[in-house]
């Protein structure tokens, strides 16, 4: 998958999972600062990512995924 | 005639059978196990709620739970074997308790914690009833079929309904099960938190307003793999009419932390206990604990000097909390809790409830849940006699009504039949000279008739709606 298709995907699950505006994320909105998401919000918008990119996040590399950015960096390095 | 008294369907409004309660509390089921007092005993750590107060429980009818958090420090190696310890205590805790009764008994298991895997393991060997699953969403990593296999129930502890939804979606695509029940702990409760320290006091949050977002919630769930999922609602329950109106919001039983510190069985020093008798209402407070987390507990010296920034000594064996920020704390909680378990107030502090004041004795369990259910009855009586004397003026508003109507109706007809006399009297040539001028009246009297057939309409509307409310309400 292109990155560009990536980010894509990425965003829209922060739209549905952490009600964001589609127009207000950028790659480096931060989910819970930015979009003002909860932990549980998170760990909604994590398990929608392991869904929709067939692929396990582990705990500690949740942690790390603090941004769009983020997101995307770890799914195409996977 | 568009309505009549006679329809109104009377077997609705009788309140035996919508009240049909009872005063005897009901029983609980999880899972294959049935509890016969609705009552779950909060996991208390450390050490607080171990066999002794869990099998007490347990005899009692309750559910009697053990808390798994730091129970090594029950054992003298803990702060060399730490993990080892904690699985050592756990397993001769629960084994005292089944040895001490046939009842129901549970393990509290916070999901934070390092060795949370371990003590679901032991929990698993060991066979216990339920596991209740706390400080933590239990989503990855559940070893589901193993405890199906040993038919323990798993109970998640939640403070909202988007917490059910996360993980009862997520168990049923992962695993194709669902959790058994869950504990809502709602912010009067004592320990740790659930909350954001803004959450705590604003009304959204409180336990009545949660609650039944969460029956709500597991519905759909139960209702698709044809389960009872029994929600318990705690935090703050203090009193048998406590135990009346949360089961009233919806839940099916309730968990209770505070009151089974005060008593006898209770696994902690008397100096633990005492002060819970000795607190004042302003002695209760939040503090923050170094887990990250809000927490709620009786002030003493060891807060104060915390708040004023003193740091107590403490090593950390291994860090036992994910979240904890030990490097940085000022104290160790584990160690301050067992210290305070074993009467050392000075060296650590009681976790408690909003209610914690309100203790003025120590009980036993028994005496206790005689309370209770006691105090369940007495205040399912009040509520029965307010709503019969509900009842009572609804049906007294009624028959008054009822008189008005016939009133009414009697004039109308009466009134009728004096022109119909008259007109008849007139024979038939008067009659059709006065044919207008009767036909008129008869109009007029028709107008006034239907006039006062729409008076009764809305009297027997408002009447509906007021008996309608008086049984609902
Ligand atoms: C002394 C004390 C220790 C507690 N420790 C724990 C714990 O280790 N794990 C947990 O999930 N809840 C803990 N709780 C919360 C109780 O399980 C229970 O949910 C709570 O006390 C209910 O509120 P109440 O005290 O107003 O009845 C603790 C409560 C108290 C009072």
């Amino acid at each position: 998958m292109e990155r560009n298709e990536i980010f894509n995907k990425v965003v829209e699950l922060a739209v549905d999972k952490l009600s964001a505006e589609k127009a207000e994320i950028k790659e480096e909105t931060n989910f819970i600062e930015d979009l003002n998401a909860d932990s549980l919000d998170v760990v909604d918008f994590v398990m929608a990512l392991e869904g929709e990119f067939d692929m396990e996040i582990p705990e500690d590399d949740v942690e790390k995924i603090k941004t769009v950015k983020d997101a995307v960096d770890y799914i195409v390095n996977k | 005639m568009k309505f009549s008294f006679d329809d109104f369907d009377f077997s609705k409004f009788k309140w035996s059978d919508i009240f049909s309660r009872g005063v005897a509390l009901p029983t609980l089921t999880i899972g294959s196990k049935t509890a016969t007092v609705p009552i779950v005993q909060g996991g208390m750590g450390v050490g607080i709620s171990a066999s002794r107060l869990a099998a007490a429980v347990a005899q009692e009818g309750g559910i009697g739970v053990i808390a798994a958090n730091a129970i090594g420090m029950l054992e003298k190696d803990y702060y060399k074997n730490g993990i080892e310890a904690n699985m050592r205590a756990l397993r001769s805790e629960i084994r005292k308790a089944r040895k001490a009764t046939d009842g129901i008994i549970g393990v509290n298991i916070m999901v934070a914690l390092n060795d949370f895997h371990n003590m679901l393991q032991v929990s698993i060997e060991e066979k216990v009833d339920i596991v209740f699953l706390g400080a933590g969403l239990p989503l990855k990593g559940i070893p589901v079929e193993a405890l199906r296999a040993a038919n323990v129930a798993v109970v998640p502890i939640v403070s909202s309904a988007k917490a059910v939804q996360l993980i009862f979606k997520f168990w049923q695509k992962k695993y194709n099960d669902i959790p058994d029940g869950v504990v809502l702990e709602g912010p009067k409760a004592g320990g740790h938190l659930g909350y954001k320290p803004e959450q705590i006091d604003d009304p959204a949050f409180a336990l009545e307003a949660v609650l039944p977002t969460i029956v709500e919630a597991v519905k759909p769930f139960a209702k698709e793999l044809g389960r009872e999922i029994p929600v318990i609602a705690g935090g703050g329950v203090f009193s048998g009419s406590d135990i009346e109106q949360t089961l009233t919001l919806g839940a099916s039983a309730v968990q209770m932390g505070t009151r089974f510190v005060a008593t006898t069985e209770c696994d902690a020093d008397e100096g633990f206990k005492q002060s819970f008798v000795d607190a004042k209402e302003d002695d209760v407070v939040l503090i923050k604990s170094p887990v990250g987390m809000p927490g709620r507990a009786i002030r003493n010296q060891f807060l104060t000097d915390l708040e004023n920034g003193a740091k107590k000594f403490f090593k950390c064996p291994y860090k036992c909390l994910a979240s904890c920020k030990a490097e940085e704390s000022q104290y160790c909680i584990s160690l301050a809790l067992d210290n305070a378990r074993k009467g050392k107030m000075n060296h650590g502090f009681a976790f408690a409830g909003t209610n914690a004041y309100k203790i003025e004795k120590i009980v036993s369990v028994k005496e206790l849940i005689a309370e209770l259910k006691m105090g369940y009855a007495e205040s399912c009586e009040t509520t029965f006699t307010r709503i019969k004397d509900e009842y009572a003026v609804a049906m007294e508003r009624f028959a008054e009504v009822k008189q008005e109507y016939g009133v009414a109706l009697d004039n109308g007809i009466e009134a009728l039949k004096t022109e119909y006399d008259k007109i008849s009297e007139m024979g038939a040539s008067d009659y059709f000279d006065d044919k207008i001028q009767a036909l008129e009246s008869v109009e007029n009297l028709k107008k006034n008739y239907a006039e006062a057939q729409e008076y009764i309409q809305e009297l027997v509307e408002q009447m509906q709606l007021f008996m309608d409310n008086a049984v609902y309400e």
